[in-house]
């Protein structure tokens, strides 16, 4: 969906970005990741036209975005900036509809489509005729994206979008863009600095070093199983193990039926189930169903079922390792139960999670 | 100064304004007529030299010095010099009247255009604005508050500048006053002065009243900022 080939941009002595060449598939999120003067903002902009580069070619759609004047390329590819720059002297909806102006849609169209990119958002229709000023930083995001939005372009560039927002809002406003991504599968160009959010958007993620040069052009998981350089492996940080996690489902381990006896067992059963595992509590359910624990004191002569503790997390297959190391790590029995739906599938402990990262 | 006051020569004389109502209504209309096509006139230019100045930037330095100078020319010597070339006519008056509104609108429509901000600017090119329509949808409406200031000062400097035309035959309220000094020792001649001068200041700040309520019209958004 869009090529850059040989891109190099050069201001007199520096260069910006050097000989760049990366392909994108149509529908795929790729993120330009690297610390500022990595030239990742000046790739993004040479894409859409606002630098133009210095050599190389760019073709979006198959098509070269110089064949085109740089106002019409711009028109059809949609544009979120991180300070979001929303027009002030207009309403949220007449900033919606910038793109569908400027290409002379007509009005009911227009309207039409300010309301659909609303609801999208997930914004609340009354904003419409209201003015940036009154909004959050969050719901002004919400515009920004819809207004890159609004003309239904194929290509959308995103500059550092949330890196004006609080923590809380950021993460909401990620996974609104996933989901989004999801239902209208836009080839996105994203640009970045952190790297958690890296991982955690992109389907691709090429890492940039000063000057422009591509180091890595990668998945999210082989950049952190192996990384290219020492660059690379510099830049992830010494806890890319533990990010790694995030990218790995509980579903990819094999699970363990973990000590579990039937309410009606014995002292007994109880006690050899627990020396099998070496542990000092025993889960209590039968087949399917994991009705909670009990601790080896909790056990006097037989099993009373109305001293069971719940199991305080419970994890889902899809749920990443991340949770689990998180769910084994603050439990008191040191596993967490994982449930597909009110089905006990299997127990998880620090082992296996350890296992899979050296792997 | 003296200011002789007797039983039978009042300072002010309300009865002189009640028998030239009229009069008044007719200066205080051409004074309103003169400071509007001056500052008309004034802001057509300054839009025409801010165009340049913004497209060159290096054509700022001599259009504030130009105009600059034009400022500082005390405004009797600019009426004493502009007679023999264009008498004594409205002509003479408007030359003077716009040549002081230019530095202080071409200042003020340069500044509100720079001072909209980057990425409003890079939001509007990369959503692919041409140039042309981003200033006149973008950057124009976002500077109005900023050109309406200077339209403020423009004009309220405009209204007491009038009176001075009075010395070419114009003058609208002007008029007035440089009767009033013609007769000063009597009390016509006070009163007109009077009359002049507060009609004037009255009219300078009906004026700077009227554009601050056509600035609130013009800049809706502004009104509806968040308290938060």
């Amino acid at each position: 969906m869009i090529r850059l080939e040989d891109l190099t941009k050069q201001y007199g002595a520096t260069r910006a970005v050097d000989r760049l060449s990366l392909e994108i598939a149509e529908g795929e999120l790729l993120v330009l990741l690297g610390s500022s003067g990595c030239g990742k903002t000046t790739t993004l902009k040479m894409i859409n036209r606002l630098i133009e580069p210095s050599s190389g070619t760019i073709s979006v759609g198959g098509r070269d975005v110089e064949s085109l004047p740089a106002h019409e390329v711009r028109r059809h590819i949609g544009y979120v900036i991180q300070q979001i720059g929303l027009f002030p002297h207009k309403t949220i909806g007449d900033n919606i509809a910038t793109v569908p102006k400027l290409l002379g849609w007509d009005k009911a169209r227009i309207a039409e489509r300010v309301n659909e990119l609303v609801a999208l958002v997930d914004l609340s229709p009354d904003m419409v005729d209201r003015y940036p000023a009154a909004l959050s930083g969050g719901q002004r995001q919400r515009v920004g994206v819809a207004r890159a939005l609004a003309a239904d372009p194929p290509v959308l560039l995103m500059d550092e979008p949330f890196g004006a927002v609080d923590p809380i809002v950021r993460t909401r406003l990620q996974d609104e863009l996933i989901s989004l991504q999801a239902r209208l599968q836009k080839t996105i160009v994203l640009v970045t600095h952190d790297i958690d959010e890296a991982i955690k958007l992109g389907d691709r993620v090429a890492i940039l070093s000063t000057g422009g040069i591509l180091q890595q052009y990668a998945t999210p998981a082989e950049i952190l199983g192996e990384p290219a350089s020492d660059f690379v492996a510099d830049f992830l940080g010494t806890d890319r193990g533990i990010k790694r996690l995030s990218l790995i489902p509980v579903s990819a381990v094999e699970l363990e039926p973990g000590p579990v006896v039937a309410p009606s067992a014995t002292a007994a059963e109880a006690e050899q189930a627990m020396r099998e595992y070496a542990v000092t509590w025993i889960a209590v359910g039968k087949g399917e169903q994991l009705d909670g624990w009990l601790s080896r004191g909790d056990i006097d002569g037989s099993i009373d079922t109305s001293r069971l503790r719940p199991f305080q997390t419970r994890l889902t297959p899809t749920s990443s390792l991340k949770e689990a190391l998180d769910a084994v790590i603050t439990s008191q029995t040191a596993v967490a139960a994982v449930f597909d739906g009110d089905r006990f599938v299997g127990m998880i402990t620090a082992d296996q999670i350890s296992k899979e990262i050296v792997q | 100064m003296i200011l002789a006051q007797t039983a039978d020569q009042p300072f002010f004389r309300w009865d002189w304004v009640v028998d030239h109502v009229d009069d008044i209504w007719a200066a205080t209309a051409e004074h309103l007529w003169l400071t509007a096509l001056a500052v008309g006139i004034g802001l057509v230019i300054s839009l025409a030299l801010s165009a340049i100045v913004l497209r060159w930037r290096k054509a700022y330095t001599p259009v504030t010095w130009i105009t600059g100078i034009l400022y500082t020319i005390p405004s009797l010597a600019l009426f004493a010099f502009l007679v023999p070339i264009t008498g004594l006519s409205t002509t003479t008056a408007l030359v003077g009247l716009v040549s002081y509104t230019l530095l202080i609108l071409i200042r003020n429509i340069v500044a509100g255009i720079d001072g909209v901000p980057r990425e409003i600017l890079e939001a509007a090119r990369g959503m692919g604005y041409t140039k042309r329509r981003q200033f006149f949808d973008i950057e124009l409406p976002l500077a109005l508050p900023v050109i309406i200031a200077g339209i403020r000062i423009a004009a309220v400097t405009t209204i007491g500048l009038v009176t001075v035309t009075a010395l070419i035959g114009k003058g609208g309220l002007g008029f007035f006053i440089l009767r009033g000094l013609n007769l000063f020792y009597s009390s016509v001649g006070t009163t007109q002065i009077v009359v002049g001068t507060v009609v004037s200041v009255l009219l300078a700040i009906a004026v700077d009243l009227a554009l601050v309520g056509a600035e609130r019209l013009a800049t809706p958004w502004a009104r509806h900022k968040a308290t938060s």
